[in-house]
């Protein structure tokens, strides 16, 4: 008996320990974005930008997300420092196409629309890109698994995605890292041919409210080697957020 | 080569004073040739380096002339197939409050998508530091200045900066700075950046774009994103590459483009003449030596050869000492220009310094050489001619043959009845009576010259008669000269007659037209279109009291048939309605009544007389008006007369703009104020209840009169360069004839004095001689002038501006020109006067 419970024991760590995954490299993207699927989040953020020469900047801002993965509106809203207080993002994602995104500005009372184009540039001096705030559809990309590496210590899938035609990206590839145990995105790679244009470094990843997330974002910009480090607190998830809040309309009323 | 060095080098030298005299006669017409085109390149130059480096990488630009038009039209240009990447901008020309500073071209941007078309290349590093973007989005004080204006003004980053703003005086923060080169060197370094959305705060334009720079997809057509963005627009917008605003530029500047080929083509023909009438001179002179010369073997061909040679170095040394003094003219004129074009038109075209073509300098070489020879052909064939035995008698050569006197009149008369033949262009006439003014010359000075010999006598016996007989005696000098003078003064009278006649047209227009008691304008110069007032301003004028009527006007430029063109709407029917209380002239073609009821219920529009005339348009047509909505075809329903803008204005009722433009800012507020109101306290409550809150200018109806007047004064300052220039020329031609002639007559001054003539009866009778070339050249010019003004105005009129001008004969002028010229010509006389009476006797007596 003891045999036979050793060999099913050793058998089971053999098949976990070769992580063949269950689905295929789309079906493990999938799984990730399901396990952290919630009605709403929020959250407040610390953001951080050092430059190339070591000078800090430091911002804070509000996020609100209401909405199924891919198919979700959110709201970002700056609290800090006094110079940006009020100024805002909306963000309406779309699961076939991309997202629609507009910013608000208190001091001159406009709102003006992020057009297509425009994806690209950095969002206002820190490392993310407009399109890195977008949440992306699974079935935008193509995905192939080309490997096992060990990140922060957790075993991880290594994928490849590349967007489909239909799909406008400054990225002609991305590799991901998902963690084996949990699914949670441990590392984003963002390649333009064959360059490095940014990294995503996903850490201090806990469950909150039974959600597997990630709490620090770090992002290494490549062409300006400038570092940003994205600090979420008060992170919470399916709070009962209204639909109306998140419009245009209502970036005005709010701001 | 040898013949230039041993004869004519010789001959210089001795009349080394003449020679340069001659010279300077080139000087001149090259100096102003190339004067006047370095300056207009340079304007033309700089524009479009500032057109190019703000532009980027831009391949095609989308605009709807100046009111620009709607953000929305930004979405339908991003969704146009092909289209990488649509940046919508703004640009507007502001004032400093910085001393010595000026202006500041103000670009408003998307910072957003705008990196990808042009290069900001900020200092620091390479880094996008404008400190912080997201407090450079989120502050609208935020601006980034080039280093060179930073350093200039001792700005830093975080840097405090004025500007007058709708606002009024408003201070901005510099939140970036942009390295040299590049964007950077556009307008002079006086550039400045700004969120556009900030911008159109700032500058009261709601919301709309100026234009929007567009860059195409990589193997993808320009020709055919350029179509497909035409297609989706629609007509009421222009599609076109960055370097047709240079070619817009050039439709502006055309008038001063073809003000300045005449005044050069005038100078350069003045220096021909002077040229022409030394070498005619020379030939006299050295008859003998001709003769020598040909008696020793010297063929006819060598003769010609070798005085066309002597003209064609005069030519070359005359055309680059005249090249660097036009590059000094050039330098004082494109500040002149280019700030004319930037009031007129708010073209932004900063010059740092005078551009040199070499295309322009090897004309203005080649045309100067050549000038100098065509001047000097006839006195070279005339020397061919020389008979070698009868060069040897004396006297004979100054009279004019009978015959050719003949041929010559005959000539004239032949010419006189060409220039007055219906069909004739008015160029070619009027250079046909001026060919038949310089044939008759020699014939109508002689007439004066025994004319003028009993009032020398009267006036002094015996110099008089001296005086009066020297110039009978030596017709082809004495005609020469007087006839360079007679040129030189018909310009005179010519350009001050087209002077005169704009000042008493447009003071006259000012009387009738621009008749409100007050004006609201958003800057002190009634042109200035970077600020507009929000259309609700109008209401709570209305509320004021004491005021009567308040007209909304907007002017603003769009382009017809390629050129851009002033297009007014204000409120027609209240606009008659003043206008009509305080004595309007009537409209130059079209029912009065009618035209302006039509025009008020937006079934057609007024044209002005120069539009009309310069476009080739008639009362019944259609004229297209590009807008926002669409290609407006209206109806002309009326011709008046209205000296607003050199290239036209089309008067729209203001229900027409706000439907097809739909943008109810406004450019001025005209006032009419009721019966015994106070103009003063009038003025006070409007800045009271508006002054604080927004840029502001009441303006009195003097006050206006005094600025358009001033404005037009500008533009006839190049007249009065052009008025030096021939006052100059005139000099010139005086002290040459002087010249020739004191050594003409050296024996015989010499015996007047061996037999007891004074010094001071020669230096009188020198004194009386030029006194009297300056008279005949009066009587001559002022004659030759009357008829070069007709053409003048009526070449203006055809071909320049368009404006119809009356014929005002220039007396002020004229009186300051008589003592003017009497004056020039006794001071030429001065130096060769002394010259006469100072010589030695014995020499002079033996002179041969």
């Amino acid at each position: 008996m003891n045999r036979i419970a050793a060999a099913a024991a050793l058998a089971t760590a053999v098949f976990a320990a070769t992580a063949v995954p269950p689905q295929g490299p789309r079906e493990i993207v999938q799984t990730s974005q399901d396990r952290t699927r919630s009605k709403s989040e929020h959250y407040e953020g610390e953001l951080q930008v050092i430059d190339s020469k070591g000078h800090t900047t430091s911002k804070r801002w509000i996020y609100d997300r209401i909405g199924a993965f891919g198919d979700s509106k959110a709201v970002l809203r700056f609290t800090a420092p006094a110079e940006v207080k009020g100024v805002a993002l909306l963000i309406v994602n779309h699961p076939d196409r991309a997202s629609d995104q507009w910013m608000w500005r208190p001091a001159i009372e406009r709102d003006t629309r992020i057009a297509l184009q425009d994806r690209r540039t950095r969002f206002f001096g820190t490392g993310f890109s407009f399109e890195d705030l977008e949440e992306r559809d699974v079935d935008q990309y193509d995905y192939k698994i080309v490997g096992a590496e060990n990140m922060d210590g957790a075993l991880c899938w290594k994928i490849e995605a590349a967007p489909k035609l239909a799909k406008s990206s400054q990225y002609t590839n991305t590799y991901l890292w998902f963690r084996q145990d949990n699914y949670v995105l441990a590392e984003l790679q963002g390649w333009s041919k064959d360059r490095m244009m940014r990294s995503i470094h996903y850490t201090d990843i806990a469950q909150v409210q039974g959600i597997w997330t990630s709490r620090r974002l770090e992002v290494w910009d490549t062409e300006r080697k400038s570092r940003t480090i994205l600090t979420l607190e008060k992170l919470q998830f399916n709070l009962p957020l209204r639909p109306q809040d998140f419009t245009v309309e209502a970036l005005r009323r709010i701001g | 080569m040898i013949l230039l060095k041993l004869i004519s080098w010789q001959y210089v030298r001795k009349h080394l004073v003449r020679s340069l005299l001659t010279l300077t006669g080139i000087v001149l017409g090259v100096a102003v040739f190339v004067g006047m085109h370095a300056a207009n390149q340079s304007v033309l130059y700089a524009f479009r380096q500032t057109v190019n480096r703000i532009a980027g990488t831009t391949q095609l630009q989308v605009s709807a002339g100046e009111p620009g038009f709607d953000e929305s039209v930004l979405d339908r240009v991003q969704a146009v197939p092909g289209v990488r990447v649509a940046a919508p901008a703004i640009e507007a020309v502001v004032n400093t409050g910085l001393p010595g500073q000026g202006n500041l071209l103000i670009l408003g941007v998307d910072m957003v998508g705008d990196r990808s078309l042009r290069d900001y290349s900020f200092e620091q590093s390479d880094d996008d530091v404008i400190d912080d973007p997201l407090i450079f989005l989120a502050q609208p004080d935020s601006i980034i200045v080039t280093a060179s204006f930073a350093s200039r003004n001792k700005l830093s980053i975080n840097a405090k900066l004025p500007l007058n703003t709708m606002q009024g005086a408003r201070i901005f923060t510099v939140r970036g700075i942009m390295k040299p080169g590049g964007m950077a060197s556009a307008y002079g370094g006086n550039l400045a950046v700004m969120d556009i959305y900030n911008a159109e705060k700032v500058f009261g334009r709601g919301r709309r774009f100026d234009r929007i720079d567009i860059g195409v997809k990589e193997n993808v057509r320009v020709e055919d994103v350029q179509r497909r963005i035409e297609a989706a627009l629609g007509p009421g917008f222009q599609v076109e590459q960055p370097s047709a605003r240079g070619q817009q530029f050039e439709a502006m500047s055309r008038i001063y483009s073809v003000s300045a080929n005449i005044t050069s083509a005038f100078a350069l023909f003045i220096g021909m003449f002077i040229i022409y009438n030394t070498f005619q001179i020379a030939v006299t002179q050295r008859r003998s030596e001709i003769g020598i010369l040909r008696a020793l073997g010297a063929g006819r061909g060598q003769i010609r050869t070798l005085f066309l040679a002597e003209s064609a170095v005069t030519g070359l040394i005359g055309s680059i000492l005249g090249i660097g003094a036009g590059m000094l003219i050039a330098r004082g004129l494109t500040g002149f220009i280019s700030g004319y074009l930037g009031e007129m038109y708010g073209v932004a075209a900063k010059v740092d310094e005078v551009t040199t073509d070499p295309l322009l300098l090897g004309s203005a070489l080649a045309l100067g050489i050549l000038a100098s020879m065509i001047a000097a052909l006839i006195p070279a064939i005339n020397a061919a001619g020389v008979d070698p035995v009868k060069a040897l008698q004396k006297g004979a050569h100054q009279l004019l043959s009978e015959k050719g006197n003949r041929k010559r009149q005959i000539a004239a008369l032949l010419a006189a009845i060409a220039s007055i033949i219906p069909g004739v262009p008015p160029v070619a006439s009027d250079a046909l009576a001026v060919a038949a003014a310089l044939l008759l010359a020699p014939t109508l000075v002689q007439w004066l010259s025994h004319a003028l010999r009993p009032l020398l006598r009267a006036v002094r016996p015996v110099e008089g008669t001296l005086a009066a007989d020297s110039l009978i005696q030596s017709p082809r000098r004495t005609s020469g000269t007087v006839a360079a003078l007679m040129l030189s003064l018909a310009l005179v009278v010519s350009l001050g007659g087209m002077a005169r006649a704009s000042f008493i047209s447009i003071k006259h227009w000012l009387d009738v037209s621009l008749n409100p008691d007050l004006f609201v304008t958003t800057s002190p110069s009634l042109t200035s279109h970077s600020f507009l007032f929000p259309g609700s301003i109008g209401e709570g004028l209305r509320d004021i009291p004491g005021i009567a009527e308040v007209q909304a006007v907007r002017s603003t430029r769009v382009s017809v048939r390629g050129v851009p063109v002033m297009l007014i709407s204000g409120p027609v029917a209240s606009l008659r309605k003043w206008a009509r209380s305080r004595n309007q002239d009537h409209l130059v073609a079209g029912d009065d009544e009618e035209a302006f009821a039509d025009t008020a219920a937006g079934r057609g529009v007024i044209i002005s007389e120069n539009f009309a005339s310069l476009r080739g348009f008639k009362l019944g047509e259609s004229v297209d008006i590009p807008s926002p909505a669409g290609l407006l075809r209206m109806k002309i329903l009326g011709i008046t007369r209205d000296y607003s803008d050199q290239q036209g204005t089309i008067l729209i009722d203001r229900s027409v703009w706000m439907r097809n433009w739909n943008d109810n800012r406004v450019n001025v507020y005209r006032i009419y104020l009721q019966p015994g109101a106070n103009e003063d306290e009038v003025r006070t409550a409007i800045l009271q209840k508006f002054g604080n809150e927004q840029r502001m200018f009441v303006l009195r109806n003097k006050d206006v009169r005094d600025y358009v007047l001033r404005l037009t004064n500008q533009w006839f300052g190049i007249t009065y360069v052009q008025i030096a220039v021939a006052v100059l020329v005139a000099i010139l031609g005086i002290v040459n004839a002087l010249t020739v002639s004191i050594s003409d007559r050296r024996r015989e001054l010499g015996v007047l004095q061996a037999v007891g003539g004074l010094r001071s009866q020669i230096r009188h009778t020198i004194w009386l001689e030029a006194v009297s070339i300056g008279v005949i050249g009066l009587v001559l010019g002022l004659a030759l002038g009357a008829v070069q003004l007709w053409y003048s105005l009526d070449i203006s009129r055809r071909d320049i501006s368009g404006l119809r001008l009356a014929y005002d004969y220039p007396t002020n002028l004229i009186l300051l020109l008589l003592p003017v010229i009497l004056l020039a010509a006794w001071i030429s006389a001065i130096g060769p006067a002394e010259s006469a009476i100072r010589g030695s006797l014995i020499e002079a007596l033996e002179y041969e």
